[in-house]
């Protein structure tokens, strides 16, 4: 989405977490698997953003960055809002039968629904790279991110191809939230860490490339954890190391790790 | 004749019951006076707003009730009561600035606490500089009262209890357990109640094998809980919030992390826990400031039983209400009680009846020590057993027994 459209989306936790709602509300009411109902998620969220791109980003696509910024914490704190007064504050999650198997490998234990989620990431990503380099979308979406004029000239609708793109973002973003929902608790204010979280991993990945943020989001995982274990460090500097090695990266590879130069 | 004797035995009759009247201090209903303001920044949004809301209920509920009966008595002069909230956005630094707006633009004369140790310290801070009395509920942090403060008070247990009330009843039970794995997160609050307990620990035969902070609101725990594990602890404590101490019980299920007792400090007495895990809830156990099962003889407004009621009335559903409603009223308890004593709304007076205040309500003893801390009253355990919530310790004041050692994920 920031490699496309060059909107910073602040409202990207927000996203998740209405995914992680809708999950949850159709495991409370249907008792719908939660991994079922994650393309119902995807279906939801990319009508979401499909409209809100389509009616509210795209009028601001060419302004200065800062007012994309401006526009997506506003739409965020609409969202926590609208969250707020449909779910309550109240702390929801989905515990299901299986939550607590897990696959035992030696002394390694690994939660069944951990390994799922692993397999739904990585489905999503390969489903996103066959999107954006096999199908014709994904051609007028990329070569609307390389450049919307020229795009406009051969004839790819502007507003159409931004508003896929937001789309899929926030599809994706939804089906995260619905996996989030199954290993933590949600609230519409849980959101914020994620959007910082899909930030750095956009940073640390680089602009523009599926296999990027597959990385990025590798590496800033493994430092997250890492840095909890770390003998004589407490967790609480998990965060700290995580983003500091986001600054180094920004020092000195600022287009990411496998990212393309501007 | 008769008419004239009539008269005469009326009238005296009048002259004694006045004369009756003026010896137990009643003998004019009390007149009407000006409302008295309160002001109060409760996290209406936010991270907090969930604690917030149960805040408000808490102030709200005791509103309702001083109303229906005219208001408080100062001096014989019944002032109704208004509370004025404004939303700190579950921001401590915001709070601060609300309340200082509450005490000019908003005329507060007394201020009842925000959600929050953060919040607490410095709205402390603004109530100290105003000279306005401050009775909070929900900032049992010590390093608020360690300051020297004179206009604050807190009518709940502080920090250092939450956890300790567990290692005594842990020390009662057999086997007894002693290995203690502590997962803290890194605010004033939490961190106050870890210590407290490795501090404590040794004196109950038991030692911390492990103890890790992680950030606030750590969006996930399961790192920390595979590594607890490896110590193979016989109880696992949090010492943070409700989200972590969900996820904290889960990842304990899915990384099989069998522990004889797990207890957090806040989350499992809110019904949100219990929704949220299922049978996962149960044999967890909290340190409470108050559970509904709690004995104690109340000298004014409500016993424990009618509270329970009245909450249920006013906000519907048969949830009782959590600890966090019941501390939040006891503030207002404090502020009435402390009115009453002083015959006044001068600030300076009401703050020194606060400080030499002493009774007991339906949440306990309301007392506080020379720093404005309520150490009189007890923490109980509670445990959650086929998703009910019991009162376990201490056993004076308790409606069940442990179901101990809590079993394995395996076997339940």
């Amino acid at each position: 989405m920031w490699g496309i459209l060059n909107i910073v989306n602040l409202a990207h936790g927000a996203l998740v977490i209405a995914g992680g709602y809708l999950t949850w509300l159709l495991y409370s009411r249907w008792h719908v698997d939660p991994f079922l109902s994650l393309p119902v998620d995807a279906v939801a969220l990319f009508v979401i953003g499909y409209a809100l791109q389509r009616g509210v980003i795209n009028r601001i696509i060419r302004a200065p960055l800062l007012f994309t910024f401006l526009l997506t914490f506003g739409l965020n704190l609409i969202l926590v809002s609208v969250l707020l007064l449909l779910f309550t504050p109240d702390y929801r999650s989905v515990t299901t039968s299986y939550s607590g198997s897990r696959l035992e490998l030696g002394s390694i234990a690994v939660p069944y629904i951990r390994v799922a989620s692993l397999a739904v990431a990585i489905l999503l990503a390969a489903i996103l790279w066959l999107i954006l380099n096999r199908s014709r979308t994904g051609a007028a979406i990329q070569a609307v991110g390389a450049d919307r004029d020229a795009a406009q000239l051969v004839g790819i609708d502007l507003r159409h191809a931004y508003a896929l793109t937001f789309a899929i973002g926030a599809a994706f973003a939804g089906v995260a939230g619905g996996l989030i929902s199954t290993f933590q608790a949600i609230t519409p204010t849980a959101g914020d860490p994620y959007t910082l979280q899909a930030f750095a991993v956009v940073i640390l990945g680089g602009l523009g490339r599926v296999s990027a943020t597959v990385a990025g989001g590798l590496l800033f995982g493994l430092i997250e954890i890492l840095g909890q274990s770390t003998p004589g460090l407490g967790s609480g500097y998990a965060n700290a190391i995580a983003f500091a090695v986001l600054v180094v990266v920004l020092a000195f590879r600022p287009q990411g790790l496998l990212g393309r130069l501007a | 004749m008769r008419g004239t004797t009539l008269a005469g035995v009326l009238g005296l009759a009048a002259v004694l019951a006045t004369a009756c009247g003026t010896a137990n201090g009643t003998n004019a209903a009390p007149s009407a006076g000006a409302p008295i303001v309160f002001g109060a920044a409760v996290s209406l949004t936010g991270a907090q707003s969930k604690e917030g809301a149960l805040t408000k209920q808490g102030y709200d509920l005791w509103l309702d009730w001083i109303n229906q009966r005219g208001g408080i008595v100062a001096g014989n002069v019944k002032h109704p009561v208004q509370i004025k909230y404004e939303d700190d956005q579950s921001k401590a630094d915001l709070s601060a600035t609300l309340v200082q707006k509450l005490i000019t633009d908003e005329k507060a004369q007394f201020i009842l606490g925000p959600y929050g140790s953060a919040a607490t310290a410095t709205d402390a801070v603004i109530a100290e500089k105003n000279g306005i009395p401050m009775v909070e509920a929900n900032g049992a942090a010590q390093a608020i009262f360690n300051k020297g403060y004179k206009f604050t008070f807190g009518v709940l247990s502080p920090a250092n209890k939450y956890l300790t009330g567990v290692l005594d009843m842990a020390a009662t039970l057999s086997p007894k357990p002693t290995r203690i794995a502590m997962l803290t997160a890194n605010d004033n609050f939490s961190v106050e109640v870890a210590r407290a307990v490795e501090d404590y620990a040794a004196s109950k035969g038991m030692q911390v094998v492990f103890s890790k902070q992680y950030p606030a609101a750590a969006p996930d725990v399961s790192g920390l809980v595979s590594q607890a594990k490896q110590a193979n602890p016989d109880i696992v404590l949090n010492s943070g919030h409700l989200a972590e101490a969900i996820a904290i019980n889960k990842a304990a299920k899915q990384l099989d992390l069998n522990a004889k007792i797990f207890a957090y400090s806040v989350g499992p007495s809110t019904p949100d826990f219990i929704s949220a895990l299922g049978p996962d809830a149960n044999f967890v156990y909290d340190g409470s400031q108050w559970t509904p099962q709690v004995k104690y003889h109340p000298a004014f407004y409500l016993s424990v039983s009618d509270y329970v009621k009245a909450y249920q009335q006013k906000y519907g559903g048969s949830e009782p209400p959590d600890y966090h409603v019941a501390e939040s009223t006891a503030a207002c308890l404090a502020f009435q009680k402390a009115v009453e004593n002083a015959g006044s709304l001068d600030p300076a007076k009401i703050r020194d009846a606060l400080a030499s205040l002493d009774v007991m309500t339906f949440f306990g003893e309301i007392k506080f020590d020379s720093r404005g801390i309520n150490v009189y009253k007890p923490m109980v355990v509670e445990q959650i057993q086929n998703g009910v919530h019991y009162t376990v310790y201490p056993a004076d004041v308790a409606n069940g027994k442990p179901k101990y050692p809590t079993p394995a994920w395996s076997s339940r």
